[in-house]
């Protein structure tokens, strides 16, 4: 299995005024092509810092992250984009749309950039992901004229525009009810089955059980790990009562 | 605790404070400075013309006088408290020699005077009237401005050899606009030059009521006294004291209105924005039962803070240039009888600078009460409306870039956050432009034409002599055989009578000739052909109450005769009222003879002139240029260094305003920014972004600036042409135009990628987390 992700020792801290905190103290990390994972543990734990650090979204203050075989600390700036633009997609607990656009040109916004001369071949396969996500009549709305949940789904729709390596998902059905959320989870794990690695951070056990690597972090750094089979559709409230036993054996 | 909130806020906004109180500031400063200006102005002028007791009429006068009649008429006149009648002793220039350099080249009438008795004094530069003695003479103060002669200096009339003992002010002719210029010298050195010039009489007359004048002026036309010369009234002498530094002041006046209009804009923005910072924070005052009335203090006192300092410091700041400023006025016209009133007037406008800055800023605070404290605090947004121009998709462009695209997708959305931008740049434009066109339009060489002056080369007077019309054949024979003279005009002034509506009689110079050669810009109408039309000048068409298609009736050789009046057309010269026709007359005396050349080649103007000069000793040759140059100098100049001024300012304006709104337009947008960055945009696309949405706005600002100025910028510039007397004129268009225009662009592009300098660089985590 090809790896996409391998990182290793992470260190990082945030300074206030004086001192440093620190929040990853040495985490290292491998994420396999087509990989669905997920990162749980309390507030403040560094789930979403060690995100943010595997993406390239934030420096680290040591280690090393290899994204595809590159060192993330050694690329440009432009090369950093380049590859969140072409290789990753992000899903954020708020979606992350800009108001001025309507909903499809949000979802080829970053195809866009690119690849003007084949607009229309880009705008088609995004009407074909908006209707696969369920929100295919939506697509000349404002994004204050949608419901949360379809601006998340929207922002999937987004994310997969590009056919990434791996989507990074920060809480994505953290604001949402659980309707909402369940739908959200269907699009990544089908997304996932399609060859597509995720990561998800997340604090809930529903969401966790969907994945079939769990890691369990504590006070920055990954203090146990749990695997399960590619989910089917079936055995979720098993998988639930697994994590959550596995969560009171570690104190979190 | 308010004091401590605002403390925190402006150390937290640094530079939008500063920015904004520096606006304040130079607002301050132009308004205490104009205000100051205007009072020290009019103070000035009125003093002059108070301590030299200058003539309420005056008619100039060559030829015979008859002392006798003139005195009958002043005394039984009722409206008449003082005559008198002056010499003016009119010397050609290339007799008069100062420190070994002749007058020659001067297109002004140099002439001696003695100093007067009654009234009409010659004053020095302390304003007291000057007591000569024999052996000194004193000089006009704009000779001492341009380095013509200085005390010590000797000067030679004809052979007699004078020492120049200081400089004098002339309330009637200092202005360069007077075409004659007094010198003043003894009784004793004045009989001993007599000899060496003409005699010109000034006839004068201070009256009861000044504001009989017009009364008077017809009682001495129907007195058929004598006339042989230009007339001017108070009124005139004032306004050409009063144009040079007028104008200058209406510039500044103008560039103050569009700063103080730029320093709300400036406000208004800041304000929003903050509004908008604080929007979740309002919302949790009002629900937690704060008044509206707290609320909007902390905001106002912030502003009154701002613009309390930024008013003193314009204050300071006006005393720094005003000396520089008045240091013409004070020249030419002395300190003003109320100095100390201009200071209270300089208070006076930074208050109002400082009340309307408060008001405002209360004005726009009125949106607090619309502010729903649920909203603010559930939504932390104004509730924006959906954005602006839906139907500019994505995907439907195939034209732009998607940087370019997105830029320009923002501008439309977001319209009124890039008014203020737009406003700023189309002021901007507007005042870069108007003082630009307005300089080169009267610097260009056509606008002559425009001032009553036909296009020409070469200007030859003949007058103040005899046997005018031989002399001017002389000329003429000479320029007929001269190949390098292409055209030339010759026209002759005789004065005539008209007949007013009423019956009344009035005098009127008409100027004879082919008009068709060298011809004027006539404002309505067209040119004199026909032996029965006449053009009039402006005043005189405005003065009879007489427009184009008119008929009006001239008393010639004892006989009544109609004319058509087929053309109006503006004039400076000669006092202003003048009229063209084109009939032959052998009755009336000629008043002076004018001819004008044009050369094959423009370039051979300087030898030309200086070959007649010589050749011609009773005619004054002038090169046209120089004649305007010596004329209108000092006012082009004025208005050239405005202009460039203007340029300065907007540029300084624009590199600010646009400075200050990126950085704020970054911060606001820090989170799209985030949005853009972790889909995988780049810096530089965003750089792009921004920069497409100024040079978007740039050429929207632009473009509606040059319209602007071309419709009412042109019909200001006009309103600032017609008082020097002409009426109607067009810009001229001049290439370098476009160079001012060029560097406001550059200026806009540099402020825009300063101030979106690192606008890439934010904290990806820090923005997009929730």
């Amino acid at each position: 299995m090809m790896k996409i992700i391998s990182c290793e020792n992470i260190v990082k801290s945030f300074s206030a005024g004086n001192e440093k905190h620190p929040v990853l103290g040495g985490v290292s990390l491998e994420i396999n092509e087509g990989e669905f994972i997920s990162i749980m543990g309390p507030s403040g734990s560094g789930k979403t810092t060690l995100m943010y650090a595997v993406s390239g979204m934030d420096s680290i203050d040591s280690g090393t992250v290899l994204f595809d075989g590159r060192n993330l600390s050694a690329l440009s700036e432009k090369e950093l984009s380049d590859i969140r633009r072409t290789k990753m997609g992000f899903v954020f607990q708020q979606p992350t749309l800009l108001k001025n656009l309507n909903i499809l040109d949000n979802i080829i916004l970053p195809a866009m950039r690119d690849n003007r001369k084949n607009a229309a071949r880009t705008t088609e396969k995004a009407r074909a992901l908006m209707k696969k996500a369920g929100i295919g009549e939506l697509e000349k709305r404002d994004i204050t004229e949608v419901s949360g949940g379809q601006l998340q789904r929207a922002g999937i729709c987004r994310a997969v525009m590009s056919q990434p390596k791996i989507i990074f998902g920060d809480e994505p059905t953290g604001a949402l009810n659980s309707t909402s959320a369940q739908k959200i989870m269907d699009m990544l794990s089908e997304i996932n089955t399609e060859g597509t690695a995720v990561m998800l951070v997340t604090h809930d056990a529903k969401v966790a059980a969907r994945t079939e690597r769990i890691m369990f972090m504590c006070d920055g750094k990954i203090v146990s790990e749990m695997r399960f089979k590619k989910f089917n559709g079936t055995g979720m409230e098993d998988r639930i009562e697994a994590i959550t036993a596995k969560m009171r054996e570690i104190g979190i | 605790m308010y004091y401590r909130i605002i403390r925190n806020d402006m150390l937290k906004s640094k530079l939008i404070t500063l920015t904004t109180m520096m606006f304040v500031a130079v607002a301050a400063m132009l308004v205490s400075l104009s205000a100051i200006l205007v009072v020290n102005l009019s103070g000035s002028i009125n003093m002059l013309m108070d301590q030299a007791k200058t003539p309420h009429f005056m008619q100039m006068h060559s030829g015979d006088i008859d002392a006798g009649r003139l005195a009958d008429f002043a005394e039984q006149n009722s409206h008449v408290d003082e005559f008198q009648v002056l010499e003016f002793l009119n010397v050609d220039g290339a007799r008069i020699v100062i420190d070994g350099n002749s007058l020659a080249d001067s297109v002004q009438d140099n002439g001696f005077t003695t100093q007067s008795e009654k009234f009409d004094y010659l004053l020095d530069l302390d304003g007291n009237v000057i007591t000569v003695s024999d052996g000194e003479i004193y000089i006009p103060v704009s000779y001492m401005k341009d380095g013509t002669g200085k005390v010590g200096d000797t000067i030679s009339i004809n052979g007699k050899t004078l020492t120049v003992a200081g400089f004098l002010r002339d309330s009637q002719m200092n202005s360069l606009l007077a075409s004659s210029k007094r010198f003043l010298v003894s009784e004793n050195d004045y009989a001993a030059i007599k000899g060496s010039g003409s005699m010109e009489y000034l006839i004068e007359f201070r009256l009861k009521d000044l504001s009989e004048i017009g009364a008077f002026e017809t009682d001495y036309t129907s007195a058929e006294l004598e006339a042989n010369g230009p007339t001017i009234t108070y009124p005139l002498f004032k306004m050409l004291n009063a144009i040079s530094d007028g104008l200058m002041i209406a510039v500044l006046l103008l560039v103050s209105t569009l700063i103080v209009a730029i320093t709300f804009m400036c406000i208004h923005f800041t304000l929003l924005a903050k509004i908008e910072d604080d929007y979740r924070e309002i919302g949790v005052m009002k629900a937690i039962g704060l008044r509206v009335s707290d609320l909007k203090k902390i905001y106002l006192v912030k502003y009154a803070v701002i613009a309390a300092a930024g008013c003193m410091l314009g204050f300071a700041l006006s005393f720094v240039f005003r000396d520089l400023l008045l240091e013409n006025i004070r020249l030419y016209m002395g300190e003003s009888e109320h100095a100390s009133f201009a200071f209270l007037f300089g208070i006076v406008g930074i208050l109002v600078v400082f009340l309307a800055i408060v008001a405002y800023v209360n004005n726009v605070l009125k949106r607090f009460r619309k502010i729903s404290a649920a909203q603010a605090i559930r939504l932390g947004t104004s509730q924006g409306k959906a954005a602006g121009a839906k139907h500019f998709r994505l995907s439907r462009n195939r034209l732009l870039n998607t940087n370019i695209f997105l830029g320009v997708k923002d501008v439309l959305a977001r319209k009124s956050l890039y008014a203020t931008m737009l406003a700023v740049l189309i002021i901007s434009t507007f005042i870069i432009i108007v003082p630009q066109n307005l300089y080169n339009t009267i610097s260009s060489k056509s606008f002559i034409t425009y001032m009553g002056i036909g296009s020409s080369d070469m200007r030859m007077d003949i007058q103040q002599t005899s046997h005018i019309s031989e002399k001017a054949a002389e000329i003429v024979k000479a320029m007929e055989r001269d190949s390098s003279i292409s055209k030339y005009a010759v026209l002759t002034t005789k004065t005539f009578k008209a007949k007013a509506a009423d019956g009344s009689e009035q005098g009127i110079k008409i100027e004879l000739g082919d008009h068709s050669i060298l011809p004027v810009q006539y404002s309505e109408g067209k040119a004199p052909v026909a032996e029965d039309e006449i053009a009039l000048s402006t005043m005189n068409a405005d003065d009879l109450g007489i427009k184009v298609g008119d008929v009006m009736t001239l008393v010639i050789e004892g006989k009544e005769k109609d004319f058509t009046v087929c053309g109006v057309y503006s004039d400076v010269t000669n006092g202003g009222k003048t009229a063209k026709a084109v009939f032959s007359d052998e009755s009336a005396d000629i008043m002076w003879c004018v001819i004008y050349a044009k050369l094959s080649d423009p370039s051979l103007a300087e030898a030309k002139t200086s070959e007649y000069a010589d050749r011609f000793h009773f005619a004054k040759v002038s090169h046209i240029d120089e004649y305007v140059a010596q004329t209108f100098g000092s006012t082009i100049s004025s208005v050239g260094k405005a202009s460039d001024t203007s340029v300065a300012v907007a540029l300084m304006i624009t590199g600010l305003v646009i400075l200050l709104f990126m950085k704020m337009l970054v911060a606001k947008d820090s989170y799209s920014i985030a949005v853009m960055k972790s889909v995988g945009f780049t810096d530089s696309d965003i750089a792009m972004q921004y920069v497409s949405r100024s040079v978007f706005v740039l050429m929207a600002g632009m473009i509606l600036g040059t319209l602007l100025a071309n419709t009412i910028g042109e019909v200001l510039a006009g309103a600032v042409i017609s008082s020097f007397g002409a009426a109607s004129f067009q810009f001229a268009d001049h290439p370098l135009s476009m160079y001012p225009l060029l560097l406001m662009a550059g200026t806009v592009l540099i402020a825009t990628m300063l101030g979106t300098w690192g606008a890439g660089q934010i904290k990806l985590a820090a923005n997009m987390k929730e």
